[in-house]
């Protein structure tokens, strides 16, 4: 994580690989975004937690963690893979999020995902996220480029559409 | 003179003379008439004999034709023997065959690993087998009479029951030729259970007149599980494969960005190189996991009202960059401004993204590339992508559509491909009843490749999302 201009925006990143989250977080850090990231829905619920440096805390319930997510500061937008580690996938994330209300439910969230199945795509269509890539068809600039366009013009709706699935 | 006594002596002598002379007469003229009647006998004997002789040689003859007749009864009587035994033969041999087809017919009924109801015209069970009544849990006593419907409650996935008109059998009823039902039915054990069920319900016909139903089915929940299985398998080896993919590739485009620092020539030129490679893997990774849905058949095919001409300008917007790298002319015709077609649209896709990319691909810089898209006749649109590119050589034509294969003359050029995109969409095309071939070279010309794609308007059904 790094310091964070007033001016900077924040993105929340979801993955569970490793190799993949730090390139991710760096090429977003070299576009000028901030980035949070997890590794695990539980850790993106904790998150707050990681902020006030009192380390990796387990979450015991859903309200809980929505709760951590409410107070936690303003994130701009969520990139999110769907294999996570821990039980929970990123398409249940997304249905706690939108289910919660708020301003949560309006956050963008761009799946980046090599689980490319139909049914997977169109679940996470259908919940509302922004948009869904399969990871290994799309450069990094590319996604980094269609959350700046989303996020330079809040009101203009992206093609959920997708080149492959 | 004594003449008195000789004269007398005379005359005695002549009198004697005269009456022997007399007796002779007599005797002559009864010789003579013997010797007639002799004569006459001796002629009747003569006639007698010819008769005889008529006699005998008819009789000859008789006995040569009754001969003959006797032959000839002799043959017919051998002909008759032989009929007879060849008819016996026949007998038997059909009886045997009668049996040896009874026996198959039972063996048939037997071993159908599957469960089997015999209905008669009004849909009253007459016959259902061992494993029929294992997987109801019924007995032949309680169903055997009885309407099939009351025997087998069918349910939807959610539990409601499928009214009796739906009913396979009562389809069957009906005439439909075969009805086969999809593995949306379920049954009600007697235990309450559920489970999947594929059912095939085939009137019997006779004289043009239904005289019963066969239903034949079985529990599809194993097949089910399967096809859940593979389904796993293939989004399992997708997300694995793809990973490491992923690393490579944005790794590699980082360095290639400069954000680890500024490259020489040489390192640049390598990293393009597997940058490059990498992408070639994820073709064929994707080209795989396609080929792989395809084959294993978990391919869930969701066809909707798809524009056809819109569709290709996604796809021909996608390759537009390559398009004009290699300076090619490009064209798109499309003759209605709106074809619409029922189609699964990511399929159609895959087969209008293929065949343009090799188009692209295959046509060295300059060439040309004509897509249109017009109504084939009233039922069906054809699809036409020709470029003027190398060409498919004659002798590989044969196998441009098997998977994996790539052309000589296209490998000679160093040109990336996975073998797959043209398997793929003869796989895509004829599983929606459609047809693709090819010409090459083009007509009146020495190279380039038109391809056709046929489909019909109606499109495809849609099949089980598995």
């Amino acid at each position: 994580m790094t310091k964070k201009s007033p001016k900077e925006k924040t993105i929340l990143v979801i993955e569970d690989e490793r190799p993949l989250l730090e390139a991710i977080n760096t090429k977003l850090e070299k576009n000028g975004f901030s980035v949070l990231s997890a590794r695990s829905v539980e850790q993106a619920f904790g998150l707050k937690l990681i902020k006030d440096d009192l380390g990796i805390m387990t979450v015991h319930s859903i309200e809980q963690a929505l709760m951590y997510l409410e107070t936690l500061e303003k994130v701009n937008a969520i990139w999110l893979d769907h294999h996570l580690l821990g039980k929970e996938d990123g398409l249940y994330f997304v249905k706690k999020i939108k289910a919660n209300g708020g301003r949560w439910t309006s956050i963008p969230i761009f799946v980046v995902s090599n689980a490319a199945s139909p049914n997977t795509v169109r679940s996470y269509i259908k919940s509302g996220v922004s948009k869904y890539y399969v990871k290994s068809d799309h450069r990094l600039d590319e996604i980094i480029g269609d959350i700046k366009s989303l996020l330079d013009r809040p009101g203009k709706t992206i093609n959920a559409a997708l080149s492959r699935a | 003179m004594n003449r008195e006594p000789t004269i007398s002596a005379s005359n005695d002598i002549i009198l004697s003379l005269k009456i022997l002379a007399r007796e002779k007469e007599v005797v002559r003229r009864k010789l003579a008439v013997t010797a007639a009647k002799l004569a006459a006998t001796a002629e009747k004997l003569a006639v007698t004999a010819r008769e005889k002789e008529i006699v005998r040689r008819k009789l000859a003859a008789t006995a040569k034709e009754k001969e003959s007749v006797r032959r000839k009864l002799v043959v017919v009587a051998e002909k008759l023997k032989k009929s007879y035994e060849t008819l016996e033969q026949k007998v038997l041999e059909r009886t045997k065959d009668l049996e040896t087809s009874c026996a198959k017919e039972a063996a048939i009924l037997l071993s159908i690993g599957d469960e089997l109801l015999v209905t008669d015209e009004k849909g009253n069970i007459i016959i259902i087998n061992k494993r029929a009544e294992k997987l109801l849990g019924v007995q032949n006593k309680d169903v055997v009479g009885k309407l099939f419907s009351d025997a087998m409650l069918l349910v939807d996935e959610k539990g409601n029951p499928i009214p009796a008109e739906r009913h396979p059998a009562r389809m069957a009823l009906m005439g439909s030729a075969t009805t086969a039902a999809g593995p949306i039915y379920y049954d009600m054990r007697k235990d309450k259970t559920r489970f999947p069920m594929a059912i095939m319900a085939t009137p019997v016909i006779l004289d043009g007149k239904v005289i019963g139903t066969i239903k034949i089915f079985r529990d599809i929940t194993d097949e089910r599980e399967i096809d859940k299985a593979k389904t796993e398998f293939v989004s399992l080896a997708s997300h694995q494969l793809r990973t490491p993919l992923s690393a490579v590739n944005w790794y590699s485009e980082m360095l290639l960005a400069g954000d680890a620092g500024e490259l020489n020539e040489k390192q640049r030129k390598y990293l393009d190189e597997v940058y490059r490679s990498n992408q070639r893997m994820v073709e064929l990774v994707n080209a795989l996991l396609d080929v792989s849905s395809l084959e294993l058949g978990t391919f869930a095919i969701e066809p909707k009202s798809t524009d056809i001409c819109k569709l290709a300008q996604d796809v021909i917007k996608e390759q537009r960059p390559q398009i004009t790298a290699k300076k090619l002319s490009f064209s798109f015709l499309c003759k209605k401004r709106a074809v619409h077609i029922h189609v699964d649209p990511k399929h159609l896709r895959m087969v209008v993204q293929n065949i343009l990319s090799n188009a692209v691909k295959y046509t060295p810089e300059g060439g040309k590339i004509v897509l249109s898209v017009a109504l084939a006749d009233k039922k069906s649109i054809l699809l036409k992508i020709s470029d003027t590119g190398y060409g498919i050589p004659k002798y590989q034509q044969g196998k441009i559509f098997t998977k994996l294969f790539r052309a000589d003359n296209v490998r000679d050029k160093d040109t990336d491909g996975t073998g797959l995109g043209l398997y793929i969409v003869k796989s895509v095309v004829e599983n929606s009843g459609g047809k693709v071939w090819f010409r090459s070279p083009v007509e009146g010309g020495t190279k380039g490749t038109v391809f056709y794609v046929k489909l019909p308007l109606d499109g495809v059904k849609k099949s089980s999302n598995k």
